[in-house]
C-alpha cells in the first residue's frame, strides 16, 4: 500500500516536472524566436500606386534615383527615435549625396493627443522655409510636449512657439497659421494617402516596393541598395529587350 | 495536478510574458513603433516604470516569487504547509490590487489598453483564485 502511494507520488512529481519543462521549452523557444527575428518586417507594396493628391514634405531631389516616403507621427516615440538616431545618417549619406529623395507624410495617430498641433506647427513652418528645422526640433523636444511623457499636458503650442522663436521665424505669422489650422486639409490628405497604402503604424517607411516600420541605418541603406540594383537590372534587361521583341515579332 | 502545482505552471507562463514585456521596454525586442493598437501608448507612458524600473520587470519578480514559492510548496514537508498557502494568497492578492490599479490607469487616464497587460492581469487573477482555493483546502484539511 505504502509502496503504491510512493509510486503514485513519484509519477505525479514526474508529470509535474514534465509540464514545467515543456512550458519552459516553449517559452524559451518563443523568446528566442522573437529575439533572433528582430529585423524590420517587410511588406511588399505595389510601386505603381501614385502619390495621389497628398503632398509630402520633400528633402533632397524629387528626381533622385530612389524615392523614399515616411509616414510619421510627431508624438510617436518610434518616429522620434528614427528622426534623431537614424535620419541624420540617412540625410548625410543618402539624401545629401543625391541618391535618395525623402518625403515626409503626416500621419498623426488619434491616440496621440498633441500630435495634430505638432503637425500643424511643422506645416506652418514650411511657409517660412523651415519645415525640416521645425520637424527636427519637435522630435528632439518630444519629452517637453508629448502627452505620453507628460500626461494631461494640453498646451503644446506654447512649446512650439518657443521653438519657432529659437528658429528665428516670424512667430506672429506662424502662430496665426497654426491657430487658423491653415494646413489641416493638407495633413489629412497625407494621412489619407497613408490609409490608402494600409499604413497602420508609425513610422512606416516606403523604399521602392518595400514597406518597413523600424529600421536602422544599415537596414535602410540595404533597402536603398536593393532598389538601385533592381533598377540597374531592369535597365540592362530592357537594353536587351528590343532584340527579343523583334525576334518575337518576326515569328 | 495539485492546485499549488497549477500555480507554478501559470506563474511560469507569467515569467515568459513579463520577460517579453521587459525586453520590449528595454529595447531588446523591436524598437518602439506606434500602431493603431494601444500597447505602445501604455509602454511609452510614465506608468510603465516604477521606482526607475520597468513595471514589467517588477511583474517578472512577482511571477518568479510565485513560481519559487509554489514549487517549494509542492514537494516534501512544505507540500501541505498552510504558511505557503497563505504566502501565495498574500502575494497574488497584492498582484491583483496592483494589476487592478494599472488596468484602471489604462482605462481612466491613458484611454489605452495593452493586450499583454490584460493577459497578465487575467493570469494574476487566476493565480489569486487558485491560491484562495488552495488555502481553503488547507483550512478544511487542518
Amino acid at each position: 500500500m505504502a509502496k503504491k502511494t510512493v509510486q503514485k507520488a513519484k509519477a505525479s512529481n514526474a508529470q509535474f516536472v514534465g509540464i514545467i519543462v515543456a512550458v519552459a521549452i516553449v517559452g524559451v523557444a518563443a523568446l528566442g524566436y522573437v529575439l533572433t527575428h528582430n529585423g524590420p518586417k517587410v511588406i511588399i507594396v505595389d510601386p505603381k500606386i501614385p502619390a495621389g493628391a497628398a503632398e509630402g514634405h520633400l528633402m533632397g531631389k524629387a528626381d533622385a534615383p530612389v524615392q523614399v516616403l515616411e509616414f510619421g507621427d510627431f508624438e510617436c516615440p518610434g518616429c522620434g527615435n528614427f528622426a534623431t538616431l537614424t535620419e541624420p545618417d540617412v540625410r548625410a549619406r543618402l539624401i545629401n549625396t543625391g541618391v535618395v529623395g525623402f518625403r515626409f507624410f503626416d500621419f498623426p495617430l488619434v491616440q496621440h493627443k498633441n500630435s495634430f498641433t505638432a503637425h500643424l506647427a511643422a506645416a506652418c513652418a514650411e511657409d517660412q522655409g523651415k519645415f525640416w528645422d521645425m520637424h527636427d526640433r519637435i522630435y528632439a523636444g518630444q519629452d517637453e510636449w508629448s502627452d505620453l511623457v507628460r500626461p494631461g499636458f494640453s498646451d503644446p503650442l506654447s512649446v512650439f512657439k518657443r521653438y519657432a522663436n529659437e528658429l528665428g521665424m516670424d512667430v506672429k505669422t506662424w502662430e496665426s497659421c497654426v491657430t487658423s489650422q491653415k494646413y489641416t486639409a493638407r495633413i489629412k490628405g497625407n494621412q489619407a494617402e497613408g490609409a490608402r497604402r494600409n499604413v497602420s503604424q508609425t513610422p512606416t517607411i516606403v523604399i521602392g516596393n518595400k514597406q518597413v516600420n523600424v529600421v536602422t541605418y544599415d537596414q535602410f541603406k540595404k533597402l536603398v541598395d536593393d532598389v538601385l540594383a533592381e533598377a540597374a537590372n531592369a535597365k540592362s534587361g530592357s537594353a536587351g529587350k528590343p532584340a527579343a521583341g523583334k525576334k518575337g515579332a518576326g515569328q | 495536478m495539485t492546485r499549488r502545482r497549477a500555480i507554478a505552471v501559470i506563474s511560469l507562463v507569467g515569467i515568459f510574458l513579463a520577460t517579453y514585456l521587459t525586453l520590449y521596454k528595454l529595447g531588446y525586442i523591436e524598437a518602439l513603433a506606434c500602431g493603431t493598437g494601444s500597447c505602445e501608448v501604455v509602454q511609452a507612458s510614465r506608468w510603465s516604470t516604477l521606482f526607475g524600473q520597468p513595471v514589467a520587470l517588477w511583474g517578472l519578480g512577482f511571477y518568479l516569487a510565485m513560481f519559487a514559492v509554489s514549487v517549494a510548496g509542492s514537494f516534501g514537508q512544505l507540500e501541505g504547509s498552510r504558511r505557503v498557502a497563505l504566502a501565495l494568497v498574500v502575494m497574488s492578492g497584492g498582484g491583483v490590487l496592483f494589476s487592478g490599479f494599472l488596468t484602471f490607469v489604462e482605462i481612466a487616464w491613458l484611454h489605452a489598453i495593452c493586450r499583454y497587460c490584460v493577459v497578465s492581469a487575467c493570469l494574476v487573477l487566476v493565480l489569486f483564485l487558485i491560491s484562495v482555493l488552495d488555502l481553503k483546502r488547507d483550512e478544511r484539511g487542518s
